[in-house]
């Protein structure tokens, strides 16, 4: 098997905070997999699902029904997260540590020896471009600055599979350019990269395949360029006609 | 062990960069000064007025920093959102809590080190005698009280949604336990039927923290606690703590994070 | 240029409003501040002064038995008159009971543990406290001096409530008597005799401490009568502890007088003693066998007197 992510049948509801509505159904019947190597757009309109699915592929969420897995184990397992990497849509990280300390909390969770652990810190330092503010609490980054230790913290591991949840919101032009060559460079390194975002131009530049989900249903998975092909419009536009746009 | 640690390490620091800790030590510490200046009937040898206004301040100081210290961990992770990428990591919720708890547990016994220092340092200096296992008795008996509410505030985080309606809970049932815990069985003589019942349960299911307060016994030189029932009460304090600690496992163990 | 001038007005009259406020609030924050500072404690505190002063009474004695005290929800029969006030002859002692085990029986076996955490032997201070309870403690110094440490609620005490009598007297005995300090005990009951003007018991502790630690007794002797005739002079139904300290004055004036071989003023002292005494029969006996000593005639008419 060369799935690295395995997804059957996914559904969940969340409690309904709505009176009248008992629950709210955020994905319906997903299936997906997601091979070996490959780098994966996951799109949708806002409250598509998307971020769910990935919590759900985190552990955070339960599913009403179906299946997750990652590198075969279910997602409940501690151990499947050992080898992961994951960028979480929204967060602020520690305020009272300095990048450093952060980036070594977590190495340590990975189980890095000590000899390693440091020299990956300056690694993964050096490709997010904090190595300058690596001494100063985090309290004093600016936005794009955590977004970075965001990203440094997801590769501090040498994750063999990247969940990344808009990886590039909040970058400047430059940080955008950066995270995807960091995305290409991965993948050159053969390791897998499942990402949402809504820069659909960029996701046409690095993704193998993608997969467009609207209110929580799968509504269009393939490779790009056969669904380009396909489609005969570029992937912007049939995102649009996914979802039931309308120029008015 | 080693996420337990490592999470441990995390509130340790969290709590030296913040300066609740030092302010409370260092209100202590002038209180104490000032009182300690003041002469009555120009002996200078009087002490214990002061060894239990020393202790107060210890004991209520104390109080606070656990409470809130604990109190605030788990909804802030919640509400800063660093829980995501944290237990995106091979750690277990388990862990997880476990190591807060260890973590704030440690805090408290590196504050209490300070702070009990300071009052050694007080009584020495006027007592000229060092009665160093009846303060190393009270100053543990001290901590693992502490264990036993940091685990009570633990549970609480996961429970009330707010932290500091929380810590409030947490600190009046905690002086409520440490004034008239001991007497609950008394109250209970005075009342009848499902009152007297009520009160009777309460009286064996509350953790006895006002065991641990052996102030008395310090502040007039009474001689140490017999070694088996310290080491009791030491046992004693570590059940409730752990049951607390596994209550709040089981609770967070499958709990949607969002 | 209308709109830019409203604010502009606006802004003026409210400092115009403002500093007549303050003009106006000045005076009177500065009279209520110089009232504070003259009396910090009763602003703060109010009515509730007594109480605190009672409680801080109350927790010297606590002092007095290394912290072996009853609570409120003890048995406190034996508690009744705090024991260092008793002792020092400063209340009439109404304790009954026995006091070491006013805990009572342990009643389950998280009480019987929780004994062993809290002070669990009667001792008092001026005997060692709790450490002249340990086997082969070694004082270093008098036992008494442990009884210095319940000054500073007494004094804390005196403070919240002046009036409180007992305080001062209690305090001067143990100063002075166990301690040695004369100087500070007298100081501390001419305090009391400040914010009590002409109160007996004072006057009666202050007696004593001219009588036993400076012995002057020309000056006992008048503070005691004072005492005395301040007492005589109050309403007829004396309260029970004005009784107590006409009994303690009369008597000590009795005893002043006899060693000083004024039997006369004596056997007058005793005479106002008798009927305050607990026991006026054997009073009657000592006034019998002074008169034996003056060469008086037989008392027997005087005995017989109220019966006619
Ligand atoms: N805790 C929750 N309780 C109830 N409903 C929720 C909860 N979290 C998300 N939802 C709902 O589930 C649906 C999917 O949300 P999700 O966050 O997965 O969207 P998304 O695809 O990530 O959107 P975006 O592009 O804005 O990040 C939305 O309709 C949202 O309102
Ligand atoms: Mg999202």
């Amino acid at each position: 098997m060369n799935a690295v992510l395995k997804i059957e049948n996914l559904r969940v509801e969340y409690r309904s905070k709505e009176v009248g509505q008992r629950t709210k159904l955020a994905v319906n019947g997903l299936t997906l997999s997601v091979s070996r190597g490959e780098v994966f757009g996951f799109l949708g309109p806002n409250g598509a699902g998307k971020t769910t699915t990935m919590n759900v592929l985190l552990g955070f969420v339960n599913a009403t029904s179906g299946t997750a897995r990652i590198f075969g184990v279910d997602v409940r397992e501690t151990i499947a997260r050992q080898r992961l990497g994951y960028l979480p849509e929204l967060t602020y990280y520690y305020k009272f540590l300095t990048a450093e300390e952060l980036l070594r909390f977590y190495a340590k969770l990975f189980r890095i020896p000590k000899a390693e652990r440091e020299a990956r810190i300056d690694s993964v330092l050096k490709l997010v471009e904090l190595e300058a503010a690596r001494k100063r609490p985090i309290k004093t980054y600016s936005k794009g600055m955590q977004q970075r230790v965001g990203l440094a913290q997801a590769l501090i591991n040498n994750p063999d599979l990247l969940i990344l949840d808009e990886p590039t919101s909040g970058l400047d032009p430059i940080g955008r350019m950066k995270v995807r060559e960091i995305i290409q460079r991965l993948k050159g390194e053969g390791r897998t990269v499942f990402f949402s975002s809504h820069e659909l131009g960029e996701v046409e530049t690095v993704c193998d395949r993608v997969a467009i989900l609207h209110q929580g249903e799968l509504k269009v998975e393939g490779s790009v360029d056969d669904l380009i092909h396909q489609h005969q419009c570029n992937l912007e536009q049939l995102f649009l006609k996914v979802i039931g746009y309308r120029a008015v | 062990m080693n996420n337990v640690f490592a999470v441990a390490g995390i509130v340790i620091k969290e709590m030296y960069r913040r300066k609740d800790f030092y302010v409370l030590l260092i209100l202590t510490v002038l209180i104490t000064g000032v009182m300690g200046s003041v002469t009555f009937f120009n002996d200078d040898k009087i002490v214990r007025y002061l060894k239990e206004l020393c202790l107060l301040l210890i004991w209520i100081s104390s109080l606070v920093i656990a409470i809130t210290t604990i109190a605030r961990q788990m909804p802030s992770e919640r509400e800063n959102r660093t829980i995501f990428p944290l237990l995106a990591k091979p750690i277990s919720r388990g862990e997880l809590l476990i190591g807060k708890f260890l973590g704030c547990w440690l805090a408290c016994g590196i504050a209490l080190v300070c702070f009990y220092s300071f009052f050694a340092a007080i009584t020495v200096s006027r007592e000229h005698h060092f009665y160093f296992l009846n303060y190393f008795q009270a100053a543990t008996l001290h901590w693992f009280m502490l264990g036993i509410l940091i685990g009570m505030a633990l549970l609480g985080s996961l429970v009330f949604a707010a932290p500091s309606s929380n810590a409030t809970i947490c600190f009046v049932v905690a002086t409520a336990i440490l004034l008239v815990g001991r007497h609950l069985n008394q109250v209970a003589l005075s009342m009848r039927g499902g009152q007297q019942a009520f009160i009777y349960g309460l009286y064996y299911a509350i953790p006895h923290l006002e065991i641990f307060d052996v102030r008395d016994l310090i502040i007039h030189n009474w001689s140490i606690i017999a070694w088996p029932y310290y080491g009791a009460a030491v046992l004693y304090a570590l059940i409730y703590g752990a049951f607390f600690v596994a209550g709040a496992c089981l609770l967070f163990r499958r709990k949607a994070l969002n | 240029m209308r709109s830019t001038k409203a604010p502009l007005l606006l802004l003026v009259l409210l400092f115009i409003l403002c500093f007549s406020l303050a003009a106006w609030l000045d005076p009177r924050s500065l009279a209520r501040r110089q009232q504070r500072s003259t009396d910090v404690l009763g602003v703060l505190m109010g009515d509730s002064r007594k109480m605190f002063a009672n409680h801080f009474f109350v927790k010297a004695d606590a002092y007095f038995h290394s912290g072996f005290y009853p609570t409120i929800f003890d048995n406190r029969e034996s508690f009744q008159t705090p024991h260092m006030a008793g002792d020092a002859g400063a209340m009439k002692d109404e304790n009954q009971g026995e006091e070491t085990a006013f805990m009572g029986k342990p009643r389950d076996f998280i009480e019987r543990f929780n004994r062993h955490f809290i002070p669990a032997t009667h001792t008092h201070l001026d005997q060692g406290g709790a450490e002249g309870s340990k086997a082969g403690a070694d004082l270093g110094e008098s036992p008494a001096g442990g009884v210095r440490e319940i000054l500073p609620w007494l004094q804390l005490s005196a403070e919240l409530d002046p009036n409180r009598i007992e305080t001062y007297m209690v305090t001067s005995y143990w100063l002075r008597k166990r301690m040695g300090k004369v100087n500070e005990a007298e100081e501390f009951l001419r305090a009391g005799l400040r914010a009590n003007p002409g109160d007996s018991a004072l006057l009666f502790e202050l007696g004593r401490l001219y009588h036993e630690n400076r012995q002057n007794d020309e000056r006992a002797r008048n503070l005691w009568e004072l005492g005395a005739h301040h007492l005589q002079q109050g309403k007829p139904p004396l309260a029970d502890s004005d009784k107590f300290m006409l009994s303690n004055l009369s008597l000590s004036l009795a005893r002043l007088e006899e060693s000083h071989g004024n039997l006369a003023e004596a056997i007058n002292w005793l005479e106002v003693f008798k009927p305050v005494s607990p026991y006026p029969s054997q009073v009657q006996t000592q006034i019998d066998d002074l008169r034996d000593r003056l060469g008086e005639p037989a008392p027997q008419a005087e005995h017989e007197a109220p019966a006619h």
